[in-house]
Parts: structure tokens; sequence; C-alpha cells
């Protein structure tokens, strides 16, 4: 076909890393052809600061806060994986109080983080009103985080072997009020959102990936539950005590932006269900289990691995016993993930590629560590 | 004539108003008028960080054990002290908090034996220099005094 | 590492079709692993895959031991949706030697990869696109090797690109 020089030619484009939707600086090369997306490349990489290599300069102890760094819209679920790491190293486990008051902050912090997410995604795709709503819940989270370990966003509330912190008076109140808060809310952004005609043309059929491809990508979290595959390692693998409390896993039949949308709204209710039930028999006696003051693991190697908001969040960690691990493997969710972003990219339009980063659920700082 | 006086009357303007007043209601208010009102921050929030002094005696809580030090994983915290020799103490004559480095883990004062070193509600830490950010031990037992803005 | 041996059907059964492929079968703190020999690795991946129902690989990474002979351990993660088991391979490696890619046999193994080879300088043989990931391509060093210390960086890449004296 002979054309003009008017005939559409694939042009290659880059879409961050200072772009809006992009959440963060993530630059994806996008070639189009037209309005349709033939292939993407991600480049990552701008947040790198090493953390695995600062990891084998620290302290067990010290290290702690770094993770926090990472994905720092769920920094419990991150200060929980490694914790649980190093227990498992040195062949401890946390006291039942304190693992009970560990399942309530790391669920309050998967609603934070989940509502973070709907905030943003829903911003991407133009609905700008849930942003707002998402935020001021959030807030409420947050300011339980705060009265509980003081600090809001990166928390460090977990210490090795357990916590630093008893539960401030009025606590199982507050996290009462917050489960009793968010029903209705959640009730209220799907009123706004789950039947949205725009909303609908704009997620539903965008960005398939089927179960088969979820495992060979090695996706997990909300984006292999939509997929259809009823995995969760609170309850495969249970740690920390989840096998204590009843929950169901939801899941989605697509596996297109709309489910995992969907999966994250039911996900929510189930950590409320969670933490009810958490917050209703929180066990009495120590905080802290019997761990010495400086930690020296024998020398051995373990993986353990939970399920941090975004998907499985692994720690690697080989200690050579000295008080340093000599290296501390972090497997990040996102990271994983976020490759499946050309799979699910190709062939569809650009405004779906906003759509689909949002729906992946990064965090920066956890892809570049 | 039914639609005439609807829009006549600005119904649907009116019901759509209605929505908005309902929110603006003072008690669904979130957003806090900072600096104008002080947002509440949580007992144990860890904000900048404070030498306590002995409310008896005037006198720093601190012993120089240095124990902060060593448990700061941004070795941010300089503790000078020099060896009394009537008492056989440690005396505290200086300490450094380098707050540009600091990301406020509380694990300094987990490890203070005395409480002596403790992270306060303070939170505004801004500063026009470098410099400003490094504590020396005056800062730290007075407090920060940030600037104060009248409305 | 006091190590206890893994025993039971899959060990077994990969002893048998791998036999002096794999040296080890170990278990440590409930978690088990085996040793297998480097040019055997993608088999054996393909063999858990195919016959064991091992269908998601967790993760790719290595540990560096610069007083060894064989300077790397490679790990691999893997887990299996039907057995609800994770299990590890590890393979000790000498530098400068090659590896086959896992991409082969999973598609998730290319980034994790392209993370080992930017983070250790480990090439992996036969990856669609061996380049750096999280640094840039212009980095010299291998920041994760023991030899490079926590203030080891490309201090010549910082000059040129960033236009100040250090980065430190």
């Amino acid at each position: 076909m002979a054309g003009t020089f008017l005939d559409s030619t694939e042009l290659v484009l880059n879409m961050g890393p200072q772009h809006p939707s992009t959440h963060g600086v993530l630059r994806v090369i996008v070639k189009l052809d037209g309005e349709r997306v033939l292939g993407t490349e991600s480049v990552i990489g701008y947040l790198h600061r090493g953390v695995e290599k600062i990891a084998e300069n620290r302290t067990y102890t010290m290290f702690a806060p770094y993770v926090d760094r990472m994905d720092y819209v769920a920094a419990i679920s991150n200060g929980l994986g490694y914790c649980l790491a190093v227990e498992k190293l040195l062949n401890a486990e946390a006291t039942p109080r304190a693992q009970a008051v560990r399942v309530i902050l790391t669920e309050l912090n998967r609603i934070a983080s989940h509502l973070l997410w709907l905030g943003t995604h829903a911003l991407d795709i133009g609905a700008i009103t849930p942003l707002f709503y998402c935020m001021r819940e959030r807030e409420y989270a947050l300011n339980i985080f705060e009265k509980y370990c003081g600090a809001r966003l990166t928390t460090h509330a977990f210490r090795i072997g357990g916590l630093q912190y008893e539960t401030y008076e009025g606590f199982e109140k507050d996290t009462n009020d917050f489960c009793d808060m968010m029903l209705p809310k959640i009730d209220e952004y799907e009123e706004l959102l789950t039947g949205n005609r725009i909303w609908r043309e704009r997620m539903i059929g965008v960005g398939i990936l089927n179960t088969e491809d979820c495992k060979a990508y090695g996706v997990t979290g909300p984006m292999l539950r939509a997929a259809g595959c009823a995995w969760d390692i609170r309850k495969a693998l249970p740690y920390s005590g989840y096998e204590k409390y009843e929950f169901d896993i939801p899941t989605g039949q697509n596996g297109d932006t709309y489910d995992r949308y969907m999966v994250r709204m039911q996900e929510m209710r189930q950590s409320v269900r969670i933490v009810r039930q958490a917050v209703a028999d929180i066990p009495a006696g120590p905080i802290m289990a019997k761990v010495p003051k400086v930690l020296k693991p024998p020398v051995g190697e373990a993986y353990v691995s939970i399920e941090a908001p975004k998907g499985e969040l692994g720690y690697y960690i080989v200690s050579d016993g000295s008080t340093q691990p000599y290296r501390c493997r972090v497997r990040p969710p996102s990271f994983v993930n976020l490759q499946s972003l050309d799979k699910m990219a190709r062939g569809s339009l650009v405004a779906d590629l906003v759509a689909i980063i949002g729906t992946i659920d990064i965090v920066l700082g956890e892809v570049d560590r | 004539m039914r639609k005439l006086l609807r829009t006549i009357f600005l119904v649907d303007l009116v019901q759509g108003l209605m929505v908005t007043f309902r929110t603006q209601n003072p008690k669904n208010i979130v957003t806090e008028q900072y600096p104008a009102q002080r947002p509440k921050i949580a007992e144990r929030y860890r904000g900048a960080p404070r030498l306590n002094i002995n409310p008896e005696n005037g006198q720093t809580l601190c012993i120089a054990c240095d124990l902060c030090a060593l448990a700061c994983p941004e070795n941010l915290i300089v503790v000078g002290w020099e060896r009394n020799p009537e008492t056989k103490r440690k005396d505290l004559i200086n300490f450094t908090y380098d707050t540009s480095r600091c990301m406020f883990c509380g694990l300094c004062e987990d490890a203070c034996p005395v409480d002596a070193l403790e992270l306060t509600q303070d939170f505004e830490l801004a500063s026009y220099s470098r410099e400003g950010a490094i504590f020396d031990r005056q800062i730290l037992e007075e407090g920060i005094k940030p600037t104060k803005y009248k409305f | 590492m006091v190590t206890a041996p893994w025993e039971g059907e899959l060990p077994s059964a990969l002893a048998a079709e791998f036999s002096d492929q794999i040296p080890a079968f170990l278990s440590y703190l409930g978690q088990n692993f085996l040793v297998a020999k480097p040019a055997s690795v993608i088999p054996i991946l393909q063999s858990l895959k195919d016959n064991h129902g091992f269908d998601y690989l967790v993760d790719i990474t290595a540990v560096h031991w610069p007083k060894r002979d064989e300077q790397f351990d490679i790990i691999y993660v893997l887990y299996s949706f039907r057995r609800n088991e994770r299990i590890r391979i590890k393979v000790l490696l000498k530098d400068g030697e090659q590896i086959a890619t896992a991409t082969t046999v999973h598609i998730t193994a290319d980034w994790l990869e392209r993370e080992v080879y930017d983070m250790f300088g480990i090439e992996f043989d036969g990856h669609p696109n061996m380049r750096r990931i999280l640094l840039p391509d212009e980095w010299s060093t291998f920041p994760l090797r023991k030899e490079n210390g926590i203030l080891n960086m490309d201090q010549k890449w910082v000059q040129e690109n960033l236009g100040i004296e250090s980065g430190q």
C-alpha cells in the first residue's frame, strides 16, 4: 500500500519517568502504531538505593527501618516480612500477643495500601472524587499507626522477636471504630465506581492476564486472584497466626482490570473481617519473645515470604553467624508483577496502558529498591 | 408545565447543592487548617530529638554511654564526653544529632538506658541551611524553636 | 550450616532422574533445597515444572563467597501450587562461568536474571536481553560483589553524568 506521509507509521514514545500516571519514576518506552501499542519496554532503576547492599552493612536490628522504605505505602507488611525472616533464622517465634497485634496492623496497612491504590488508579482513569474519599479514610488508618508506634508512613512498628510498643489505651476502640466506618465507605466507593458506565467501559476487557500467564510471569497477589486462582500465602502457608482467622479469598474470572478492582475491594472487606476477629481476641502476655539483645543468627539461610498488598513479598537472608546479614535478598512483588506489563499492554490503546500500569499497583520504591 | 416550574425554581440545582452542603457539615470536614490550626500529634510521635534534663537540678540526664550512637543505623549521633577526675564518671561535653540524615526510626531512644534521648512531638524541622539541620547540645536540650507566624 | 538430609518421594524421584547431577538434597529449618550442577539446572527446572508441578519460579538470586573456589551461589526459589510446597535449587558457579538461562522454562526469569547480572556480573547464556536493569548501562562495577564496599560507587559515571564530584 503506497502511502503519503500522513499514513500512520510506527512511533516510539517515552512515557515517564515524570508522568503522573506512572505512579513514580517509571519510564515506559512505547512503540505505537497510531493509538495502538505494539510493544513496551520498562526502564526502571531511577529510585535504586541499593537496599540489599545496605543490609550487608547494618546489623539485623538496624536494617529494620530500611525495609519500610521499599514499599512505603505498605511499610508494615515489609517490616513483618523482614522480622519473620530473621525470626526464622533465629528459630524464634513472636509471642501470641505480638502476633495478634501484628496481624491487626498489617491488615490495616493492607486497607490503607488498597485505598491509596484505588484513589490514584481512579484518578488515572478520570474519576477524581474517589481520590479525596480514599485519602480521607486512609488518614484514619494512619492515625492508628501514629498513635501506636509514632510514625505514619514508614512506621518501623515491629521489632525482631515481637513488638517494641505495647498497644495504647483505646487501641481496640479505635480499630473497631475504623472497621465500622470502613465497610459503608467501601460501599460508597463501589456506588461511585462499580456500576459507573465510564469506569466499566475503561476497565472491562483491558489488560487481560489469565492464570497460565500469571504463573509463567510469576505474578502474584490480587492480579493472580483476579485471574481466578484462589491462592493467598495467608491461607496456603500461614504465618503470624493467620490460620486462626476466618476469611475468604476473593477471586475474579477474567483477569482483566475490572476484576482486579473487584478483588481489591473484596480484599478490603476481608481485611476488615480479619481485623475484627483479631481485635476481639488479643491474647494477654508479653509482647517480646526471648531473643538476645545482640542478634547473631546461626550460620544458615532462609526464605520467608508473606502476602503483601501487592503480592508475594519474600526475604532470602543468608547468615554467616555475625551480627550483620551476609546477604539479604528481597523478592519484591511489584518488580515481578511489572514484568507482565508488556504482555498485557500489547495491542491495547495508549489510554489503556495507563489503566494497566495503575492496575498492577506498583510502588517504584519497591521495584527499584 | 411541571418541567417549566422545575426549571424556574432551579429544583435540580438545589437538590445538587443539598448534597454539597451536606458534606460541608463542619463535623465532616477533615482538612486541617495548618498552621492556623495545630494538628493533633500522637503521644508516641517520633519527631525532633530532645535531650532531657533533670527538672530538679537542671543537669543533663545523659550519662554519655554512647549506646544511642551505636544503635543508630545512619551513624548520625556523635557524643562528646570527658572523664571527670573527681567523680570518675563521664561528663557530657557535646552531643550532635544530624536530623538531615535521620529517619526517625526510634532505635536511639530504645537504646537509651536513662531515657535521656527522646523523640518528641515537635515536627517542624525545616531549616534554611544544611547546617541548621545538625542539632547541637543546646538545641537538643532547649528544643527547636520554629518561627511562629500570625494569621 | 547444620543441615538435615531431605528425604521423601520428590528427592528420590529427582535422584533417579538426574543421578549424579544433584549431589545433595538438604533441609534447613524445615526448608528443603537441593544442590545442583550448573550444566543440569535447566533440565531440572523443566522436569520439576512438567512432572512435579513446580510451575511458579518465585525468585532467582545469587550470593557471593569470594574466598570459595566456586565464588557464586545461584539460588532458584520454586513453588508448586498443586503441592503447596516451596523448594530451592542452589547452584555453585565459578567466577566468569556462564549458566544457561531459565527464560526458556519460566518467562519470569527474564528480569530476575537481569538483576542478578546487574548486581553480580553473572552472565546467563541464551538470555534474550542480557543488560543491566536497575543501574545505568554504562555503570562499571557490580555492586553486590563483596569486594565492592558500600561507599564504592562508580565515581567516573557520577562525575560524567551528574556533574558532581562525588555521590557520597
